[in-house]
């Protein structure tokens, strides 16, 4: 199942994002004829490639992406594969290469991804990254939320609502994924801090919605004295948060997860799932044309951390029905 | 003619009951998989044996099921269908918009219900008329449903509920459908499944369409011969099947009511066809009954459940369940008599 790698992911994240390194147009050989483009002052084209089109935080993005668009005076193409396939995305790009006058991109996968992004930066295309960054390539710059960081603002949310001490069960749609195994390293790495806190073996739900809450109710039958769940993305954390509705277990099994979709954001209102932190796809997808259209300017350009936010009962209200 | 017909399929529709009949049957293989699997979680884990569980696995495998009953239909015409997690995510999702949108319920379900009739009688249309085999016919239909289930959402989560614009008494009705219980502890997808599994033993034992579809299963020349439209019977299979997706689709959405295009019955195809197989359906036509088929489903529900219930870490599941199917399809193909 290719669309597991619900958001397959990034860096590092050894160095915080803002320590790394600027990235100048002088020091960039740009193509002549994108170099003709600017000085004609005609609108450049920019293609954004977002490894899954088809993923519920591609509207955010794309709307995003447009906004840095109309602000920036480019044209800005959201593209990318339906469903996380690495030999469709990169087929894509090789297509688009020749009217691209810049390339953003979140990696369907790291290796595979690597050498196509070298090859377009060879051509005088300038590269940045968004949401996932793909650390082995040469790219200018990096646009995103630093994933193990944001597992470990995961971690420390569940220690402090069960109050130091507990039994945790990390949930996961895809346990394999790169993006997963990052939050999970930052989310246990925060949790084995605390003494109080013991961890169990992490939850691989699978993506179907059906799966997922299945998954959680068997878990939750098979390891009854659970009392925090720390889901790591969108998909595990609404279906937690709903397992411990219908079963009435708000009193003993608190949930942590990501994201807002809507019944998230309800099953928070209602004291289901104690917190959740939103990666802000919509900024996600401006900085990426941002950082390209900033670049070309000759302006420098550097790693944008898009940052965790945590919502809770208590500032939940703030997201509006849109 | 039903002689003829009958004479024409392989597999003579089970029917009367009696012990030994029941072992030598072709779903006694099976059966003993099924039973052993229970046992050994039984005595191997705490929490298998509740009625909790039990009711739990149930309900889990239960959109499994109605969907598996509708592909033995499709499997026994010697066809096969690829299409159904994608027509099990657009009925679904389709059906949900339709709420959102102030629909009553009944409206709301059978158009969501007839969607999937629709696309099933294109399956069948393209796998008779349209001379493409129907695993090349169902697998591009499977990609354009999936892209129309993402175009009609624009990629969107759907999400049933009255903030959304649904009617209070149209989302507790359509919440009740998927969430509710019978007695206090039925799941009504359990009753779903049940009432389906027995409508569709009915149907293949005891009616003419059910003999018709064995028959152009067994040999199409021979049903010919004996008179029948092979073409409508098959079209009628896929139709069959496109109802069930669907109705299994918007029974998913009113268990959780939230649905997105991209991830929503992901997949699933191969679950119902494993599923199917298990229970003793042919790839090649002319042979599956339901009661195996149930079987079929529930081993792998229960392997789900027993391996999670174990602490089985989550790779070592994936392996198990795909080594339990070629087991389960061995035992019944390496162990059983065949009637011929």
């Amino acid at each position: 199942m290719r669309l597991k790698h619900l958001f397959v992911a990034a860096a590092l994240a050894v160095l915080p994002l803002s320590a790394a390194a600027q990235s100048k147009l002088a020091d960039f050989p740009l193509a002549d004829r994108i170099k003709a483009k600017v000085d004609a002052g005609e609108k450049l084209t920019i293609y954004v490639s977002y490894h899954d089109v088809s993923n519920e935080f591609a509207p955010f993005m794309k709307a995003g992406v447009e906004r840095a668009a109309g602000e920036g005076n480019v044209n800005a193409q959201f593209v990318g594969p339906v469903g996380a396939d690495a030999d469709a995305q990169i087929s894509e790009i090789e297509t688009l290469m020749g009217q691209m006058d810049g390339l953003a991109i979140s990696s369907v996968s790291t290796d595979a991804l690597a050498p196509v992004i070298n090859r377009v930066l060879e051509a005088g295309i300038p590269v940045v990254t968004f949401n996932t960054d793909n650390p082995d390539s040469k790219r200018l710059a990096f646009a995103g939320q630093d994933l193990v960081q944001s597992g470990r603002e995961a971690g420390k949310l569940m220690a402090d609502t069960l109050g130091g001490k507990g039994k945790v069960m990390i949930t996961t749609i895809d346990a394999a994924a790169q993006w997963s195994i990052d939050r999970e390293t930052g989310a246990r790495e925060a949790l084995k801090a605390v003494p109080g806190i013991e961890v169990i073996n992490t939850l691989n739900t699978g993506t179907d919605p059906q799966e997922i809450y299945a998954a959680i109710e068997n878990a939750m039958l098979a390891n009854p004295d659970v009392t925090g769940v720390l889901s790591l993305e969108c998909c595990s954390t609404p279906a937690a948060g709903t397992w411990v509705e219908r079963n009435n277990a708000q009193d003993r099994v608190k949930v942590v997860g990501f994201d807002l979709l809507d019944e998230t954001v309800r099953l928070v209102g209602s004291g289901h799932i104690q917190a959740t932190i939103d990666q802000a796809p919509e900024q996600q997808g401006f900085e990426a044309v941002n950082l390209l259209t900033r670049f070309v300017t000759g302006e420098p350009i550097e790693n944008v951390d898009t940052g965790v936010k945590v919502y809770t009962e208590d500032n939940i209200a703030e997201i509006a029905k849109n | 003619m039903a002689d003829a017909v009958r004479a024409g399929a392989r597999a003579a529709p089970a029917g009367r009951w009696s012990p030994t009949r029941l072992l030598q049957a072709r779903e006694a293989g099976v059966f003993f998989a099924l039973l052993s699997l229970c046992l050994f979680l039984a005595v191997a884990t705490d929490g298998f044996l509740t009625s909790t569980n039990l009711l739990n696995v149930g309900r889990q495998v239960s959109l499994l099921g109605i969907m598996a009953v509708g592909m033995t239909f499709v499997l026994i015409s010697g066809e096969v269908d690829l299409s159904v997690g994608s027509i099990y995510a657009f009925s679904g999702l389709a059906t949900g918009m339709l709420i959102i949108a102030g629909w009553a319920l009944g409206p709301a379900l059978a158009a969501g219900l007839l969607t999937g009739a629709g696309i099933g009688f294109l399956n069948g249309l393209l796998s008779t008329y349209g001379r493409l085999p129907s695993l090349i016919a169902t697998l591009g239909m499977l990609s354009m449903v999936r892209g129309a289930a993402l175009l009609l959402t624009n990629g969107q989560p759907v999400t049933v509920n009255a903030r959304n614009g649904a009617d209070a008494d149209v989302l507790a009705a359509f919440s009740f459908m998927g969430q509710g219980y019978v007695f206090g502890i039925v799941p009504m997808q359990l009753i779903f499944f049940l009432g389906i599994a027995a409508l569709g033993w009915f149907v293949l034992s005891f009616t003419t369409f059910g003999f018709r579809v064995f028959a152009v299963g067994g040999s199409a020349k021979a049903a010919r011969v004996s008179g029948i439209s092979v073409y409508a019977v098959k079209i009628w299979a896929f139709v069959l099947m496109g109802v069930l997706a669907a109705l299994a689709g918007i029974l998913s959405l009113a268990f959780l009511p939230s649905g997105q295009a991209g991830r929503t019955g992901l997949g699933l195809e191969l679950d119902v066809i494993a599923a199917t197989i298990v229970g003793g359906a042919s790839l090649s036509g002319g042979e599956g009954t339901i009661l195996g088929t149930i079987l079929g489903v529930l081993i792998i529900g229960v392997m789900r459940n027993g391996l999670v219930l174990m602490g089985v870490s989550p790779f070592v599941q994936e392996l198990m369940i795909g080594l339990v199917i070629i087991i389960a399809v061995g035992i019944d193909k390496w162990s059983t008599r065949r009637t011929a």
